[in-house]
């Protein structure tokens, strides 16, 4: 038994039918493809799979894809336009905000919402923001100089565009 | 080589932007048409027989492709031969991918699925039926090893899988002459790296060959496993992207490889397996928990003159693995330090839990932890400071190249100087003063205004100094050392290989031996072929990840044993070097000119040393570029000088020129058993919140010599990477089980790995000193700060403690375990 569900994801308009117990990381990756989106343990506690669900951060394993039924949802594919990193990704390659990339999208997501409400972030802040998310590799560090980073950048977008 | 711009530079991360943009290709990314999807069955006990497994309601499910049972798997495939990790298994014990007869863990795998779609194969499993009769369960060294104890393999009698001692020096005589003998029993529990990608294998089988992607950091592993259990010679390994290795996906992947593999033969069609996180938590592998009595002989000045320790590991529900926690001690068995004489008791101890695999270290942590533990200790017994006793015993700078006792050669280190500016940097004298002060205050909080309600809750600071050594660059014929007479010794020295070529427009492209798991290959490996041909880093890229079939691979290449180092950045040198004289062979005879006349720069060869005549390029004159020299190579012979061999390729394997002496084991059991050695000081501040045992790292400071530094960004990557494991390690992250053998931390949140928000701002200063031996004078950094992170917190929580008198034996420091210390 499958339902038929029709959302924006990234800006297209995408449809497709899904079993109703069908996960929305699992329907993003299996059946729309888009990769990007992680699964590092399907029960919420990891962050791999953040995504933007109407402009608010979820993990997509905890989200059924019915659910997501006429919602707006943005991945890591959505995030640059062609040719052009954010600047949230473009930080995390200047400070090696990675290693495996595993996490990554995850975190990117993460710290792009983090800096949509709070554009300037103190470091306990961004500590206590992403402790959401779960990385085995980097140990945060250059995590946390990424989202600096990327917090000024947005901040001199802002300002060259005023 | 060119002119050195690119080695030592932090130079843009290759891997970075595809993986920020989600365009990283992991195992679970990749689909083929008419793929299966595969489940595994596993066992509820940690210790049973397997009286039945029936599969026929599963079978008839819509969907179902296939079900192997431990009958079928048995049919199929043949045990895997005893490895390496297993050296000094006294009887030969069939070990097949999954449960055959016994299940010696909960989450064995027993039985496999593939169906059209992850849920079906999921679903099917439900319907899988196994009779068991439970047995008792052995779930700690002591049960294990107690009076009628079940053993887990009845051919070996009891559950002790092995036993043996090395010896260096003369033991006894130090004992001797010792002022005095210092003991204390240490502990460290079971923990694992979690890599956030758990094990992921897709395998295909055509007419030619089976063709296995997976996520494995020692590819050989995998193809030695695939054709050794479906005795197959045409094997193709293929590694993608990795989501995180640290030792955990060496060795158990293997037998998930086979299963897959398995499917795929039988359902003739490619079969996806991918595991999910609680069966990597308990059937994945985890480091050792690891027991040790120690014996320190002193004089009254701190000088330690022997060192006696008696290591019991705890290997879990398989013999595979039976010894590497205990031969990866002999990388780092003398630390930092000059004692002469030395002896290590082992014994591998057999219990009904998840079996155990490298990790981020392996043994070393262990040893580094029974070393700084100790050197604490005996600064207490003998009333000196601790950090003076460790100067007492460091090896001094004029000693090197130095060999320890056991035959390791350091070729270069400044142990004192790392103490120095470790100390220097924490403001050592600063928090202590502050600690005196907080010492005061606590004491009056607690005799007096206890339980007031706006009270800060008191908290003691403490400090911790360590030292330790990180061995790189593995030798093949350790074991040899321990185990003479094992028949599946894996070589000798190392053997890996890179292969550069410059392609027909000019741009540059490589291949490794070894796969990467996050370690930023491409971008270290494109720096250097940058400056050995004088060519920009954007115009060199991978051209493809690990594949067993393309990549020139051997007994090193592994992204594991802290390789990468010694091996890769040896083969992509060497290979580049080579390729470098091809083209100005080439060029040469285009531009009718001496050799040794050409210079290159940027993707262009030129006349005449034009830099050096004080032009700021080397922009006019006779010159060729790169993408002239490809077309000539690839199509023009008439060009090409008489007998040049076509092509601007080179493939060159890389083997440690200084390998010997003590490549091969002598007849006292010494050997090389690493390459290279990095080495570090911590300091680690922390504060225990004295009435709820909870502990802060406020700092946390390390200072590091990782010889010549090829990307210092990547390197302190891999130092913060380490360390923070390290850290959670030591604050309370590790795998419990109930006394049925049962895993408790079956999650990520009730294993307890840190955020960012338990985890420090960790502080680096590099010191390098360049390695005499090695390529580019470079050490290792892989596992790294994960050796001495958790002594060093151990040191600061004891320190923080002394007030109340405290030891700090074991780990992890969880806040319940703090409170039980403090409170008796
Ligand atoms: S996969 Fe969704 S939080 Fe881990
Ligand atoms: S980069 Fe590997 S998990 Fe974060």
């Amino acid at each position: 038994m499958t339902r038929a569900i029709a959302l924006t994801v990234n800006g297209e308009q995408c449809g497709g039918d899904v079993e109703p117990r069908t996960l929305l990381v699992h329907f993003l990756r299996d059946q729309l493809g888009l990769t990007g989106t992680h699964v590092g343990c399907v029960v919420g506690e990891c962050g791999a799979c953040s995504i933007l669900v109407d402009g608010a951060l979820v993990k997509s394993c905890l989200m059924l894809a019915v659910q997501a039924d006429g919602c707006a949802v943005t991945t890591i594919e959505g995030l640059s336009t062609p040719g052009a990193l954010h600047p949230v990704q473009e930080a995390f390659v200047n400070r090696f905000g990675l290693q495996c990339g595993f996490c990554t999208p995850g975190f990117v997501m993460a710290s792009h919402a983090l800096l949509m409400r709070n554009p300037n972030p103190t470091e306990e802040e961004i500590r206590r923001d992403l402790s959401s998310n779960l990385c085995m590799c980097t140990g945060y560090v250059q995590i946390v100089e990424a989202v600096k980073e990327a917090a000024v950048t947005l901040e001199q977008w802002r300002t060259s565009r005023t | 080589m060119a002119d050195i711009t690119h080695i030592g530079s932090r130079a843009r991360s290759k891997e970075a932007p595809r993986h920020v943009s989600g365009r990283g290709q992991y195992v679970d990314d990749l689909s083929r048409p008419r793929m299966l999807h595969a489940c595994i069955l596993r066992s509820p006990y940690a210790h049973a027989r397997i009286i039945s497994v029936r599969a026929d309601a599963a079978m008839k499910l819509p969907g179902v492709r296939a079900v192997l049972t431990p009958a079928d798997i048995k049919a199929l495939s043949q045990p895997f031969k005893p490895g390496r990790y297993a050296a000094g298994l006294r009887v030969p014990i069939a070990e097949y991918a999954s449960a055959i007869e016994k299940v010696r863990y909960a989450g064995e795998p027993i039985a496999i699925v593939a169906a059209d779609t992850r849920a079906i194969a999921e679903d099917a499993i439900e319907l899988i039926d196994v009779d068991y009769e439970p047995l008792p369960a052995a779930a700690s060294i002591e049960d294990a090893v107690a009076d009628g104890a079940t053993p887990l393999y009845e051919e070996l009698g009891s559950n002790v899988g092995w036993q043996g001692k090395v010896s260096y020096g003369d033991v006894d005589a130090a004992f001797a002459r010792a002022d005095r003998i210092v003991r204390e029993s240490l502990k460290i529990h079971r923990y694992s790296s979690t890599p956030l990608e758990p094990f992921a294998c897709l395998a295909e089988h055509s007419p030619e060959r089976m063709t296995i992607t997976c996520n494995s950091q020692s590819p050989d592993v995998i193809y030695e496993a695939l054709s050794e259990a479906l005795g197959l010679d045409a094997v193709r390994v293929r590694v993608p992207d990795v989501g995180g290795g640290f030792g955990q996906k060496i060795h158990l992947i293997r037998k998930y490889a086979v299963l897959t593999a398995l499917l795929a033969v039988k359902t003739r069609r490619p079969v996806k397996w991918i595991e999910d996180r609680s069966e990597h938590m308990m059937a994945g592998g985890h480091s050792c928990e690891q027991e040790f009595d120690v014996e320190a002989a002193v004089k009254a000045d701190g000088e330690v003159i022997g060192m006696k320790i008696r290591d019991t590991d705890d290997v879990g529900g398989s013999v595979s693995t039976l010894t590497i926690h205990f031969t990866n001690k002999l990388n780092n068995l003398f630390n930092t330090y000059t004692v002469q004489h030395l002896t290590l008791e082992g014994r591998s101890v057999l219990t009904n839990k998840c079996p155990v695999v490298p990790n981020r270290g392996i043994g070393k942590p262990g040893m580094c932890f029974v070393w700084e533990r100790m050197m604490d200790r005996i600064a207490q017994e003998l009333g000196l400071d601790a950090i003076a006793v460790r100067r007492r015993n460091l090896i001094p700078p004029s000693a090197f190249p130095y060999t320890t006792p056991n035959g390791n050669i350091y070729g270069s280190g400044e142990y004192d100087t790392l103490l120095d500016k470790a100390l220097k940097n924490v403001d050592y004298d600063g928090v202590r003063q502050r600690q005196a002060t907080q010492r005061g205050l606590v004491a009056r909080t607690l005799s007096g205004s206890r339980g007031e309600p706006d009270k800060a809750r008191p908290t003691l600071l403490g400090i911790g100094v360590v030292i330790g050594v990180e061995p790189g660059g593995r030798n093949a014929a350790r074991d040899m050392a321990i185990f003479p007479k094992s028949k599946q010794m894996p070589g000798a020295g190392g053997v890996e290989g890179a292969t550069v070529k410059i392609e027909k427009n000019g741009s540059v492209v490589f291949t490794l031996g070894s796969p990467s798991c996050g370690q930023s290959h491409e971008t270290t490996a494109a720096q250097i072929i940058a400056d050995v041909l004088g060519v920009s880093p954007d115009r060199i890229s991978l051209a493809t990840t690990y594949d067993s079939a393309l990549s020139p691979w051997g007994v090193s290449s592994s992204n594991s044993g802290n390789n990468f180092h010694l091996y890769d950045v040896g083969a992509v040198h060497g290979a580049a070097t080579r390729l470098r004289e091809k083209l100005l062979t080439l060029a040469a005879h285009v531009l009718k000119e001496d050799m040794g006349r050409l210079t290159i720069e940027d993707g262009m060869v030129y006349v005449g040393r034009l830099r050096e005549a004080g032009a700021k390029s080397a922009a006019s004159g006779p010159a060729v570029s790169f993408a002239e020299l490809g077309k000539i190579a690839y199509s023009n012979q008439a060009q090409m000088p008489p007998g040049f061999e076509g092509g601007l390729q080179v493939t060159y394997f890389h083997s440690h020129p200084h390998a010997d002496p003590l490549m091969l084991p002598d007849s006292e059991g010494r050997v090389r058993a690493q390459y290279t050695f990095s080495s570090a000081a911590h300091a680690a501040v922390v504060e225990v919140d004295v009435e709820t045992g909870r502990v802060r790292v406020v700092r946390y400071v390390i200072v590091s010599d990782n010889g010549t530094l090829i990307n210092p960004a990547v390197v302190d990557g891999q130092i913060y990477g380490s360390a923070a494991h390290g850290i959670s390690v030591a604050l309370g992250e590790g795998f419990v089980y109930g006394s049925d053998g049962q895993l408790l931390t079956l999650t990520l949140l009730d294993y307890g790995k840190s955020t960012t928000l338990e985890t420090p701002h960790i502080e680096i200063e590099h010191h390098p000193v360049p390695d005499p031996f090695t390529t580019l004078g470079q050490k290792a950094a892989g596992e790294g700060a994960a050796i001495p992170s958790p002594a060093a917190i151990a040191s600061a929580v004891e320190d923080a403690l002394s007030p109340f008198g405290v030891k700090v034996r074991d780990l992890p420091l969880s806040p319940e375990r703090v409170w039980r210390l403090i409170n008796g």
